[in-house]
């Protein structure tokens, strides 16, 4: 059985096409990740293999947010170590969150706004089908977009640990958040910006509104370094589920509210 | 009373008499009974709206702005549920099957656009693909067209690009593309130059004849109307006033055709009526009044220089019902 018909398949590439040709789509799809992936990752790899460490402050409140398993790294291992596994999924996770969420901007409010939706509602698909090729298409366009920052975070940082002489870094913690995190805030990304949609009247306005969802992230990254907790596989899982929980009522209202008088009020 | 049917209350029963000639000829490609829709509760945008639309019409749905025709449209076509009453489309519900209706209708309205970044080939092929039809079937269709609206040498220039004429006409070719059997046409010449008009007009015309195409055409352009519809609908405010063929609607609405002779300067016809223009009138019911008439006029001893019918023409229906039925509009 295919997922997707050949019409909706249409609508699919005709999305793609719209968000590779709307500038600041396309420039928050290759920026975000470029800038999250890649440009900060290797800034701070270079800053860990250069700074003397004797002049860093602040070590010893540092080493306490280091697990037992990394208790035997040098100080230079144990920087690039958590900043590994501490800061760089906080920057991570960024990158699914605004790639739906700017892709399900243009597929939905753009649309929306260039007053095309009315003529594609005119067609013979359904707004099931329309829902769900947009949906579908922006959490695909926004899983490639992670999967290929992933891969290139991943050799960024394997190179690091190659050069200071440390383990793979991939562990619970990452696999976890790949595996579970990252799926269910992507779908988050989407269906909460299909819901902005039916408010929004333009596509900026929507971007903007978008911000709003990146707190939660803002809020682990700040938890972290104050010491009020620090992540791990146990607590990614946990915060999968919350995600998930909270994806699945939002997607049924979001789908409900795809209606043609909502839609083109 | 000129017209007793014309009383507010009374003429949507009017109208469904009327209109309930076509169902001896066939099952109605469209048909709304008490079709009603508010937005806010309290005002009717349209209301009590009952006619059939018999397949193979052109039918010209006349009013003025704000009368309600474009929420007709998006009620018939499944973009609003009806607030009351009930519609069919081909013998299906549109609000509760749209994508099905959507599969035998084409609609133009005047704010469904198409996509400016694609060029005026690649819309057609898009949506002809949406419409399920395979790649090279839409292809030979999207070409087909692309050259019977005269969009064949613009096909690969990217649609903002394009004038209001020939972007509105590629929008007629989206809502044929997947070989409708109803086309639903919101105002679909507003805002083209006369002659953009005029073409636009012609070809709905062409192909509601050469293809059987039932047509609900929406308009203000009342000359271009006469030349293309055969039933019409009259709404203001939201009440449908009228509705049937030219000639119904000029009996009903007690318009008259008129006989009109030119004779030597000085004469006068008893029984006439003579105009700015020279010219004598006098009304007649039907065609066949004429001879006898003018054989009397010329025993009568009178030179006849000239002598020709003159039909109501549908402004004449038009401005009639609007002024009796509804707010009075300037021609």
């Amino acid at each position: 059985m295919k997922i997707i018909s050949m019409p909706e398949r249409a609508v699919v590439k005709k999305d793609f096409r719209e968000i590779w040709d709307s500038k600041m789509a396309r420039n928050t799809l290759l920026v975000v990740p470029l800038l999250l992936a890649v440009a900060i990752p290797v800034l701070f790899l270079v800053v860990a293999c250069n700074t003397p460490m004797d002049q860093i402050n602040g070590v010893d409140s540092m080493m306490k947010l280091l697990p037992q398993e990394a208790k035997s790294f040098s100080l230079r291992q144990s920087m690039f170590y958590i900043l590994t596994n501490t800061l760089f999924p906080m920057f991570f996770l960024m990158i699914p969150l605004m790639t739906s969420s700017v892709s399900a901007a243009s597929s939905f409010v753009g649309e929306k706004e260039r007053n095309t939706l009315e003529t594609l509602i005119l067609t013979p698909l359904s707004l099931k089908q329309i829902f769900k090729a947009k949906v579908l298409g922006c959490i695909f366009l926004s899983a490639v977009t992670t999967a290929v920052s992933f891969l290139s975070f991943a050799v960024i940082v394997s190179i690091g640990d190659i050069f200071l002489g440390m383990p793979f870094f991939l562990n619970w913690n990452w696999l976890v958040l790949l595996l579970f995190l990252t799926p269910g805030v992507t779908v988050f990304g989407v269906v909460f910006m299909v819901l902005v949609s039916a408010k929004s009247k333009s596509y900026i306005e929507s971007v903007q509104t978008s911000g709003y969802i990146v707190l939660p992230l803002v809020l682990m990254f700040v938890g972290q370094f104050t010491g009020l907790f620090t992540l791990n596989a146990v607590i990614f899982l946990l915060v999968s589920v919350v995600v998930v929980l909270i994806d699945i009522p939002v997607w049924m209202i979001a789908s409900r509210s795809f209606t043609a008088e909502k839609l083109l009020k | 009373m000129l017209f007793p049917l014309l009383s507010m209350e009374s003429v949507p029963e009017m109208c469904y008499d009327v209109c309930t000639r076509w169902l001896s000829v066939g099952e109605p490609a469209i048909h709304t009974e008490r079709l009603s829709k508010t937005y806010d509760g309290r005002v009717f945008a349209l209301h009590d709206l009952s006619l059939d639309v018999a397949q193979g019409e052109v039918f010209g749905f006349l009013g003025p702005n704000g009368a309600g025709k474009t929420t007709s449209v998006k009620l018939l076509t499944g973009l609003l549920r009806p607030s009351e009453g009930s519609c069919s489309v081909l013998g299906l519900a549109p609000a509760l099957r749209p994508g099905d209706v959507h599969r035998l209708c084409g609609v133009v309205t005047e704010s469904a656009k198409m996509y400016k970044q694609m060029t005026g080939m690649e819309n057609l092929l898009f949506f002809a693909q949406v419409a399920g039809l395979k790649t090279e079937d839409g292809r030979v269709r999207s070409e087909e067209l692309l050259k019977r609206l005269d969009l064949w040498e613009a096909r690969d220039k990217k649609l903002q690009a394009y004038s209001t004429g020939m972007a509105q006409r590629l929008s007629l070719a989206r809502a044929l593309v997947h070989r409708p059997k109803l086309l639903f046409l919101d105002e679909p010449t507003s805002g083209l130059d006369p002659e953009s008009a005029q073409t636009v007009n012609e070809m709905i015309a062409a192909m509601a004849h050469d293809e059987g195409v039932t047509v609900f055409l929406c308009t203000h352009q009342l000359r271009y109307a006469q030349d293309i519809c055969t039933t019409y609908g009259i709404l203001n405010r939201g009440a449908l006033l009228a509705c049937g063929d030219l000639e119904t609607l000029s009996r009903n609405a007690e318009i008259r055709m008129k006989a009109a002779v030119r004779l030597r300067e000085g004469e006068e016809p008893q029984g006439f009526e003579r105009g700015g223009d020279g010219w004598w009138r006098t009304d007649i019911l039907r065609e066949e009044e004429m001879p006898p008439l003018l054989k009397s006029v010329v025993a009568a001893g009178h030179s006849l220089y000239e002598a020709r019918i003159v039909k109501p023409t549908l402004e004449d229906v038009y401005f009639r019902y609007l002024s009796l039925g509804g707010e009075a509009v300037s021609p």
